[in-house]
This record gives C-alpha cells, sequence and structure tokens, in this order.
C-alpha cells in the first residue's frame, strides 16, 4: 500500500486572476474583484455583491465543440485540469491508473435557470444534451474525454466542504491502491438568483449593508462581517503516492499527513464548535502531529457572525493561538464547492513562497489576539499547515498539510 | 422556404454544434455521421433546425433521412403539410 500520498500539481481560476502565478501574485497583493455581480441570471430585482470571473483563456488544445457545449462551470473545470495535468506530466502515466473526484452538487444552477428560462413556452425544442448537462456528473464526462481518464470519476457533494472533501476521496482513492493518481476538483458553484435569494433568507449570505461599497462587503472575522459573499472559482489538486511521483521524479508541493472529518449530527447551516474541534484532533492524531506543530491554519473563515465565532472557538480549544491565520476568502469570496479545493491551492503556494497572503477588511479582528495576518503580507516558511472547510448539514473537514523534505 | 434555404439552415446549426466545420461547403450528400457528428450532436442539430422552424418532427422520423439533402426534403415536406 502507498504510504503517503502528496500533492503534484495545481490548476486554479478565481475573479483575481486564471493559474497559479496570477493568482498567487493577486493573493500576495491583497486584489479583490468584489461588485454587484452582472452575469445573466445572478439577480432578480436584488444587487448581490460578488466576485465574477470575468474572462477564461482557453488553451488550444480545448476543441471549440468542446467549449461550445460546456457549461461555465464545465469550462473553469476544463482549464484548471489542463494547468495541474501539464505540471504533473500526467500524460507520462497510464491512463487507467488516474481517477478524477468533482467536489460539489447541484453546481450548475444558473445554468440550468437560464435554460428553464428560455425554453418555458416551448419545452417542445430544449436541446437534448438537456438530459446530459443538468446533471453535475456532466463535469465527469467531459473531463474524463478531454484528459483521456480511464481509472475512476464520479461527484462527492458536502455543501462547503465539498472541495476539502473530494481532495479526502481523491487521497483515499491513492492509499487504498484503486488508481496512482487522482485530481481533486473542487467545482465552480454556479449560484443563480434563486440560491443567492435562498441563502441570504437563510441568513448566511452577507447584506446590503456594503451596497455602495461592494469592496468593503467580505470581512471574514471582523466585527462588521454579517455573511458571506459569493466569489466564484475552481480548483484542480493532482493526489498520488509517494511511490507514483518519484517514479516520474517530480518534487510535490506537499504532504498530505492525514485528515478529519466529523459530522454535528444537524440539518442546519449552524456551526458547531464541537463538531469542528473533533474534525481538527481527528486529523491532526491521525497525521501523527502535536497540536502545537501547526504553525499555519487557512480557516473556514465566510464572514458568517456565527461561523467564524464558531471556529475561533474551535481554534482556542484545540490551543491553535500561536499559528499565523488568515482567510483567504476575503479575497475571493466563498467558492462554496469550490472553497476548500481552493484554498487547499492558496495554502500550497503560501508554503512554496514562504509568504503569507494578506486578509482584507480586517479592520477589528473578532479575536484581536490570534496569530492574524492582516493587510499585508508576512514572510513565514509553513511547516505544518491546517485547512478547515466546513459545510450546511453539520460537515466538519481538517486536512493536515506538510512542507516536503 | 426552398430546398436550398433549408440546406443553409442545416449547415448553419451543423456548424453552431461543430465550429470545426467552419470552413466546410456543404453539400446534399453529406451526412453528419461522416462530417463527426455523434449521436448526440445529430439529436442537437435536428432540434435546432425544428427550433428555428417553429416545426417539430418526431424522433423516428428523423432516423429515416440518410443525408443533409433528405434531412431538408423531410423539413421541407413537414414544412409544407403545415
Amino acid at each position: 500500500m502507498p504510504s503517503k500520498s502528496v500533492v503534484t500539481g495545481m490548476g486554479v481560476i478565481a475573479a483575481i486572476g486564471q493559474g497559479k502565478a496570477a493568482f498567487a501574485t493577486a493573493l500576495f497583493s491583497g486584489k479583490t474583484a468584489f461588485t454587484v455581480m452582472q452575469r445573466p441570471g445572478r439577480q432578480r430585482k436584488s444587487a448581490y455583491i460578488g466576485a465574477e470571473i470575468r474572462e477564461i483563456v482557453f488553451s488550444s488544445n480545448i476543441a471549440k465543440r468542446t467549449l461550445h457545449a460546456a457549461s461555465l462551470s464545465t469550462q473553469a473545470a476544463l482549464v484548471v485540469l489542463e494547468e495541474a495535468w501539464m505540471e504533473a506530466r500526467l500524460s507520462e502515466v497510464d491512463p487507467s491508473r488516474i481517477g478524477l473526484i468533482v467536489g460539489g452538487s447541484n453546481i450548475q444552477q444558473r445554468e440550468l435557470e437560464q435554460i428553464h428560462e428560455s425554453y418555458r413556452n416551448r419545452s417542445e425544442f430544449l436541446r437534448p444534451t438537456y438530459a446530459l448537462s443538468f446533471m453535475d456528473s456532466d463535469l465527469c464526462g467531459f473531463c474524463t474525454a478531454q484528459f483521456g481518464i480511464r481509472g475512476l470519476a464520479y461527484t462527492v457533494g458536502g455543501a462547503s466542504a465539498s472541495g476539502q472533501l473530494a481532495i479526502i476521496q481523491a487521497a483515499q482513492a491513492v492509499v487504498t491502491n484503486q488508481v496512482d493518481v487522482c485530481i481533486a476538483l473542487g467545482a465552480l458553484m454556479d449560484l443563480s438568483h434563486w440560491e443567492c435569494r435562498g441563502l441570504r433568507a437563510v441568513g448566511a449570505m452577507g447584506s446590503d449593508r456594503y451596497a455602495n461599497e461592494p469592496e468593503l462587503a467580505c470581512r471574514p472575522f471582523d466585527r462588521n462581517h454579517d455573511g458571506f459573499i459569493f466569489g466564484e472559482s475552481c480548483g484542480a489538486v493532482v493526489i498520488e503516492s509517494l511511490e507514483s511521483s518519484q517514479r516520474r521524479g517530480i518534487k510535490p508541493y506537499a504532504t498530505l499527513c492525514g485528515w478529519g472529518m466529523a459530522m454535528d449530527g444537524n440539518r442546519n447551516p449552524d456551526p458547531s464548535l464541537e463538531g469542528e474541534t473533533q474534525a481538527i484532533q481527528n486529523a491532526v492524531e491521525v497525521s501523527g502531529w502535536s497540536l502545537a506543530q501547526v504553525d499555519y491554519v487557512n480557516p473556514h473563515g465566510t464572514g458568517s457572525i456565527a461561523g467564524d465565532e464558531a471556529e475561533l472557538k474551535a481554534l482556542r480549544a484545540c490551543g491553535l493561538t500561536n499559528a499565523y491565520l488568515n482567510a483567504t476568502k476575503s479575497l475571493i469570496g466563498h467558492g462554496l464547492s469550490a472553497a476548500g479545493t481552493v484554498e487547499v491551492i492558496a495554502t500550497l503556494l503560501q508554503m512554496q513562497a514562504a509568504r503569507l497572503h494578506p486578509t482584507s477588511n480586517l479592520e477589528k479582528p473578532i479575536d484581536p489576539t490570534l496569530n492574524w495576518v492582516r493587510d499585508k503580507p508576512v514572510d513565514h516558511a509553513i511547516e505544518n499547515a491546517l485547512t478547515l472547510s466546513m459545510g450546511f448539514g453539520g460537515i466538519n473537514t481538517a486536512l493536515c498539510w506538510q512542507q516536503p523534505n | 422556404m426552398t430546398r436550398m434555404e433549408l440546406l443553409d439552415l442545416i449547415a448553419q446549426h451543423t456548424r453552431e454544434v461543430l465550429p470545426d466545420l467552419e470552413a466546410h461547403h456543404f453539400i446534399a450528400s453529406d451526412r453528419l455521421v461522416d462530417l463527426g457528428a455523434n449521436s448526440v450532436d445529430r439529436a442537437e442539430i435536428t432540434m435546432l433546425v425544428q427550433e428555428s422552424l417553429g416545426l417539430s418532427v418526431s424522433r423516428v422520423e428523423l432516423f429515416g433521412p440518410k443525408n443533409i439533402g433528405e434531412l431538408a426534403d423531410l423539413f421541407l415536406q413537414k414544412l409544407n403539410a403545415v
């Protein structure tokens, strides 16, 4: 059985940049891209603030006919997967030993809403491809066709923890030797105005308080937070055994030392101190670490009042008061299904750069005693990082990442 | 609508689904399958034509035509029957 799993390739897109280089530059400079959202189908008598991807640049490897048929979520998946694929040199791996796990469920709601609206009074002309595109697993179809993946491919859903769940599932596929390489993809969650309305109504999405200053609306862990701000993003992480990476002579970004998952036994969006603490403790224990070894935490940190407070209490309960802390969502918004994967990418890029990105709008932290990276980047070589993702329905996940030797 | 106009419409929607055929000169004897259209592509192309014409044709009838000329003839016949 393979000993450890490592990350050998990554691809990312968010409103602040496409590709790791642009994304990292934007993170370290504290760049944001929040505006009143413009994408067709996102607003209805509303002015929801969010961060939208302006343009996706495709390589010539992706055929026009593929792009013509691909949804926004699929297009984002194809470009991040290609970036990760090339970096990890997966064309050198037996395709039957490569897998793909897509994190996210009900991810293409805006696209579906647009189709429903368009064909409402002429349903007899509905495009036959709707039979394929309405299912999230359509992303598996597009991606495996594009890259010739023959091992395994399926979707996993865990609300806002989906991106980390995909990584856990991919690592499990590798450590159980189902495949040598498994790509975890945090799918772009394409919200329609209906989901925005629901998320606002349930009290999760931020209010109109900053309607005239959209750049101030996204403020995880700040006293003036009042909900998450959406941000489109998508990320792919190549997970494989250390042995597999060594066969191609690839230096990994990091080692995935372990993971933890715990449920609250609660259908609601409410966070739970106990569940979050348990997930962290499980992950650290499985990794063979002590909590004192963790020197950086990439928290879930959405900007929700209850969620931010519960998370900081969980970090305190675990004694993680000295570890550096910032909030990637303050810069890119909350990608929901993509968040866990994209934030792992942000963590590993910071590990690589020995630098921590600033946290936007963290003017008055709700707990100022913690070791925040505030408005300026900080030079720090991460040794042991903890990444956290929580989801509605009481889902708590934690991953432990170590600088490779 | 003439047969030629129908052929142009079929060509237009075929190019929409298969953009790589942008430069292809369509003729009546062209078979969609030979142009690289798989079964889903063919269903998509014929549906787009129906949508443009505002005319609904059953899937069973669409199995009949062997090339785009015969497909144009089928649509022409349906249009004239309306």
